[in-house]
């Protein structure tokens, strides 16, 4: 991602075959819009520190996954538990405070904030101060705003932002700086479980490299689970755990990378489409 | 440069002079210009009447001398000249023309300002024949002058610029500055400045001369006194910032004694839009929640008190005003909760329309015989005894400015705190993108209705203090105007900026408080500048620290937004405002 | 599947059903005391049936107004109360100066014509000018900005009638052939009231005819799919989106004539409440539904003309008249809380 982050092949990690522990759990997913099913009884684990990867042709029902995860969506039914806390009904932002961050498709900033209000955004749910603190400048609002403002720094350095822009707008950072960003406001919630929902898009080979790197970093280093939308395979045979494959709203292949790269029905459902388009 | 170019150049010309005339037309025909005849600008010299037209032509004329950046064309010198002259011919000719129609026809019979009065006043007197040559003339120099102005490098017009608006402001605060002239005992300087309602010939000379020396000065050797603050150390830059402070204070505690009673009274009004605007501001400006029913808190502010205090109320409780203000603030909090709670989830443009229902349901109840033995029906809630404080009663308006001076201070100091805190983050994310701020960790329901409450606390004490400074309260004055007014001075100081709410409260609700020619036209000033703030400058005139980062980063934008107006009408206004 | 939890109901879910809950309640009950005290006879009930279809009747030529203009523009025309009024106004001069002729009531048909079409043509020319000069500019700026400036322009329109035409109140000339009634399978009607219904029904079906079956009607309809592709398949969405403007300033300068028939008076402020009222008719039908606005329009009407009294007048509230309005506010605000895409729309 930059300097600061030095090339290092990502570890494999932990062995990722579904235990009671496992961060996420998910069961049963199904997600109905009017007569379009969009998920359809999905099954699905994250072990904890695990990269897993979520692939699929386009409408497969990846994002709204996300969606459901994160409480953006209720589900229409099923099960998602996470660290052992049932996450259906739950407010997007209590699930925040339990542990999920995440990154959007198309880029989500707040475009006309700064890139370091920006990131202390992100930082919401871990703050504490309230508002009739924040009317009288209480000694422990300016410690915890100061904290705050040092640890967004300490996170646009991790994700590879210069300091110089952090008074401008999110909206004037080139495109590559944006997605880095939006990882930082992510990341700035303290997540066990980070949702990173194809963070190579429109990225160049060298950029994508070096993102798929720090993927692998983000593990190694803060102890992350990830779970990743991805269209580029090189990123997701590089560096995931494992893959689950959804077509059509249900998951048809589940397994290791090399297990899925020879799955005849993810060839014919994925690989194979892309192959023919 | 060929001949195509050059022809359509001058046609634009032409049709933005004609498009000066509909301005001077449509001033007439509301009556503006025969009421503007009577507020001196220069005494002897300039009438309000006659530059408001003139303004409305020449920004028409000044954009004619220079065509779209699309066309690619430089017209030299003389071109310049031609159009403007083209433009401001056209004004005069087609305003004279419609004198003309109008004295063939009587279109009085229709437009009640259609008088010989009229006719009298776009004309400076002369009657017609004559009067429609000097019109003619009239647009000429106009235009001339916008040629002028455009031909005249940058670095010289902005100062001209700037030194025409000072005389220009400094004549319209006469009713201000000449009272408090006398009452610090400078009659001569009063008398020396000012004559007849506006500006003495040499007043507006020396003003001139000193504004534009100044800004002449700042153009070419930069701005010396704003380097010289940048560049001193922290701790001397913070000692200067808190001198300033206190010398404001000071400044704004002296007022009443300085400015009397009626302008007491005056600034007492505008410090309850102020309270209003700061409350309205939160849920508008910083939460992005458009609430066109405020008034709503403002009426359950005068009400609760009234009826906490008056000694006729049905509760008969006649609490004294500092005790029924915590208890009024609750309930302001309480019914923000309430009013907020059900419009949470609507869209923006829905939450705009249910909350105005809300505001007339709340003024209809208020009215209406149903709540009689409480509210009073039309009849209102009278006798609200004045606050009391030891032995000073807060009768006078130069009494109660203070208690208002000292909530609007509190409450820009509150506002200001929130913007800078967590919570101010919380509610800029929330009205950036609230899907997005939810999944970033922000409770949007609790903000919201943080911001509702609080914005609620801001209009209830505004309406205690309208309460106590009637000292009586009707349903009557509590209607959707309250409303837009606030919405107005918001938009025009610039959203979510507290500056721009106070400098909106000052123009909008205390000019035409002191200017009796533009009362009339007050609701029809706040249309206009709703429509042409949104069309041409909607970060305000005061933008915030962070809308004016925005403009600043992204003259893309700007430029794009100019481009797509390009041509576009402006609707008449008045000048000066 | 788990049950959700109780805590899991947020408190804005328990004030919504508790709001939900007390209106019910309170219509109930109101409406089974009145009906039960026996305030409410048939002749009472079927004039006001009649009022309300009247004015519910204009209620929805309006509403086609906000509807059309939301099904091209996605924006909520404050303004088009203010085009209503500025025709109405308009035509009253038309209407003085026949009446002073002589005309009005020689030749009636004539005279109405002539007042139709200069109420008509001035909304029409308002609503133009409106959208060229304050929205048009502003088409791909955010939500809230356009709403802005559509409740500026309706201040603005507003006090510049007030300053041209005056402040006054004004009553139109009488019109002879519309004083009296009809008798109608028995009923006797207000002759204005009948002229309302049938001439506001049959614009309605015309509109209908329009917009379903011509081609402008079909670019419009394309243009509110989409106006990009609307482009691209060569429609000039800049035309479109003015003659809906057009359009519905026609429409609503005839509810204006069809209003004077039922109020006679004319003011510079006629057109806010009037506005309101409609916009709460379209929504009730659900925006950008031109059948939902017309049925809307008519509910709106009876509920206000009804509503008050059935509902009030059991509890032994005094002059329920003096709440009409409040029945439309609570109705529009209720409708956007609970069903903002309309009674006969369908969620998303």
């Amino acid at each position: 991602m930059s300097s600061a982050v030095h090339a290092q092949a990502p570890q494999p990690g932990p062995d990722a075959t579904s235990t009671a522990d496992d961060l996420l759990v998910v069961r049963g997913l199904t997600k109905r819009f009017g007569g379009l099913v969009a998920n359809r009884d999905v099954d699905f684990d994250v072990p904890r520190r695990g990269i897993i990867s979520l692939i699929g042709p386009n409408g497969a029902g990846k994002t709204t996954f996300f969606n459901q995860l994160t409480g953006m969506m209720p589900p229409t039914g099923g099960t998602i538990t996470f660290n052992g806390v049932n996450l259906v009904g739950l407010p997007p932002h209590a699930i925040v405070e339990l542990g999920i961050g995440r990154t959007y498709q198309n880029i989500r900033l707040f475009n006309d904030m700064t890139v370091l209000a920006n990131v202390m955004v992100g930082r919401h749910a871990r703050m504490k101060s309230q508002w009739y603190e924040a009317i009288f400048h209480l000694p422990k609002v300016r410690d915890e705003e100061e904290l705050t403002r040092g640890r967004a720094r300490e996170l646009l350095e991790l994700v590879g932002l210069s300091r110089r822009y952090e008074d401008s707008l999110a909206r004037n950072l080139p495109y590559g700086d944006q997605r880095r960003l939006e990882l930082a406001r992510a990341l700035a919630s303290d997540p066990l479980l980070l949702l990173l929902d194809e963070p190579t898009a429109g990225m160049n080979p060298g950029e994508t490299a070096r993102m798929t790197e720090f993927i692998g970093r983000l593990r190694k280093e803060l102890g992350l689970s990830i779970l990743l939308i991805e269209h580029d395979m090189k990123v997701v045979m590089g560096v995931s755990d494992r893959i689950t494959v959804l077509d059509y709203g249900e998951r048809i292949a589940e397994g290791r990378p090399e297990e899925i790269r020879r799955n005849p029905k993810v060839i014919e459902a994925y690989l194979g489409k892309q192959a023919n388009a | 440069m060929n001949e195509p170019t050059l022809g359509r150049f001058y046609l634009r010309a032409l049709g933005l002079g004609a498009l000066g005339a509909v301005v001077v037309i449509y001033l007439a025909l509301i009556g503006m210009i025969d009421r503007f005849e009577a507020r001196n600008i220069i005494n002897g010299v300039l009438t309000l009447g006659v530059l408001a037209p003139a303004l409305g032509v020449l920004i028409f004329a000044y954009r004619s001398t220079q065509p779209p950046k699309a066309w690619s064309f430089v017209p030299p010198a003389g071109h310049v000249i031609g159009a403007g002259l083209l433009a401001g011919g056209v004004a005069g000719l087609i305003s004279a023309a419609f004198l003309f129609v109008n004295e063939a026809v009587a279109l009085n019979a229709v437009l009640v300002n259609a008088t010989p009065r009229m006719t009298d006043a776009l004309t400076l007197g002369a009657g017609l024949p004559t009067g429609a040559a000097l019109l003619v003339g009239a647009g000429l120099v106009v235009g001339l002058g916008a040629a002028a102005l455009r031909l005249v490098p940058d670095r010289f017009r902005r100062p001209l610029v700037a030194a025409l608006v000072a005389v220009l402001l400094l004549s319209l605060m006469e009713p201000f500055l000449r009272v408090v002239l006398l009452q610090l005992e400078l009659p001569a300087i009063a008398h020396w400045l000012y004559e007849a309602g506006g500006l003495t010939l040499q007043g507006a000379i020396v003003t001139f001369i000193v504004v534009l020396a100044v800004r002449l000065a700042a153009e070419f050797r930069g701005n010396a006194v704003r380097e010289r603050v940048d560049a001193m150390p922290a701790g001397q830059r913070r000692s200067l910032q808190i001198g300033a402070l206190v010398a404001g204070l000071v400044i704004l505690v002296l007022l009443p004694q300085i400015i009397g009673s009626f302008l007491s009274e005056v600034v007492g009004t505008v410090g309850l839009y102020v309270l209003m605007g700061l409350g309205l501001n939160i849920v508008v400006g910083y939460a992005g929640l458009l609430d066109l029913g405020y008034v709503a808190f403002f009426a359950i502010g005068a009400y609760a008190t009234a009826i906490l205090t008056s000694p006729v109320s049905a509760l008969g409780s006649e609490l004294a005003f500092w005790v029924a203000i915590p208890i009024v603030m609750l309930i302001a909090a309480v019914s923000g909760l309430i009013i907020g709670a059900p419009v949470l989830r609507l869209r923006g443009d829905y939450l705009a329309i249910v909350t105005l229902g809300i505001g007339e349901i709340v003024r209809i109840l208020l009215l209406s015989d149903a709540l009689r033995p409480w509210t009073g029906g039309a009849q209102g809630i009278l006798q609200i005894p004045p606050p009391q404080l030891l032995d000073i009663e807060f009768f006078r308006p130069q009494n109660l400015y203070y208690p208002i001076l000292a909530f609007a201070i509190a409450g820009t100091f509150v506002a200001l705190s929130l913007a800078n805190s967590r919570v101010g983050r919380a509610w800029n994310a929330m009205r950036e993108d609230e899907d997005v701020a939810a999944a970033t960790g922000i409770n949007v329901t609790n903000y919201k209705l943080l911001a509702f409450s609080l914005g609620a606390v801001f209009g209830c004490i505004a309406g205690a203090f309208l309460a106590v400074k009637l000292g009586s309260i009707f349903p009557h004055n509590l209607n959707i105007l309250v409303s837009i007014t606030v919405l107005s001075l918001i938009i025009l100081g610039g959203m979510g900026s507290i500056p721009g709410v106070i400098v909106g409260a000052f123009v909008l609700v205390g000019l035409p408080e002191l200017l009796r020619e533009f009362a009339e036209y007050r609701l029809l000033i706040y249309g206009a500048v709703l429509v042409m703030m949104m069309l041409w400058r909607p970060e305000g005139l005061i933008p915030s620290a962070q809308r004016r980062r925005e403009l600043h980063e992204s003259e893309d934008d700007e430029e794009q937004w100019d481009e797509r107006v390009g041509a576009g009408t402006p609707p008449p206004v008045v000048e000066g405002t | 599947m788990r049950l959700r939890l109780p805590e899991r109901l947020s408190l804005v879910d328990v004030i919504l059903w508790g709001l939900r809950v007390g209106v019910v309640v309170f219509v109930v009950t109101g409406s089974f005391a009145t009906l039960s005290q026996g305030l409410l006879g048939f002749d009472s009930w079927r004039s006001l049936v009649i009022v309300g279809l009247a004015q519910g009747a204009i209620y929805a030529l309006i509403a086609l107004g906000y509807t059309l203009v939301y099904g091209v523009l996605f924006m909520i025309n404050f303004a088009h109360g203010e085009v209503f009024m500025a025709g109405t106004f308009t035509a009253f001069f038309a209407a003085t100066a026949l009446a002073d002729a002589g005309i009005l009531n020689a030749n009636p048909f004539f005279g109405l014509a002539v007042i139709l079409l200069v109420s008509m043509v001035t909304s029409m020319i308002v609503a133009v000018l409106l959208e060229r000069i304050a929205y048009r500019p502003l088409r791909r700026a955010p939500r809230l900005v356009p709403l802005i400036t559509a409740i500026g322009a309706s201040l603005f329109l507003q006090y510049t009638v007030r300053s041209i035409y005056g402040s006054g109140v004004r009553s139109y000339p009488r019109i002879d052939i519309l004083v009296g009634t009809w008798d109608i399978f028995g009923i006797p009607i207000q002759k204005t009231q009948a002229v309302v219904i049938v001439a506001a029904v049959l614009l309605m079906i015309g509109l209908y005819i329009f917009v379903q079956r011509t081609r402008t009607g079909r670019a419009m309809r394309a243009v509110s799919e989409d106006k990009d592709v609307a482009a691209m398949m060569g429609i000039n969405v800049d035309r479109v989106i003015a003659t809906t403007f057009a359009i519905g300033g026609l429409l609503a300068g005839a509810a204006g004539i069809l209003y004077v028939f039922l109020f006679n008076v004319v003011s510079f402020s006629m057109g806010f409440l009037a506005g309101i009222k409609a916009f709460t008719a379209a929504v009730l039908g659900g925006i950008g539904n031109i059948v939902g606005a017309m049925l809307g329009g008519l509910f709106l009407g009876l509920l206000e003309s009804v509503g008050p009294f059935l509902f009030l007048s059991g509890f032994g509230v005094p002059s329920t008249n003096q709440l009409r309005d409040v029945v439309a506010f609570t109705l529009l605000v209720l409708v956007l809380i609970f069903r903002p895409y309309g009674i006969l729309g369908r969620k998303e």
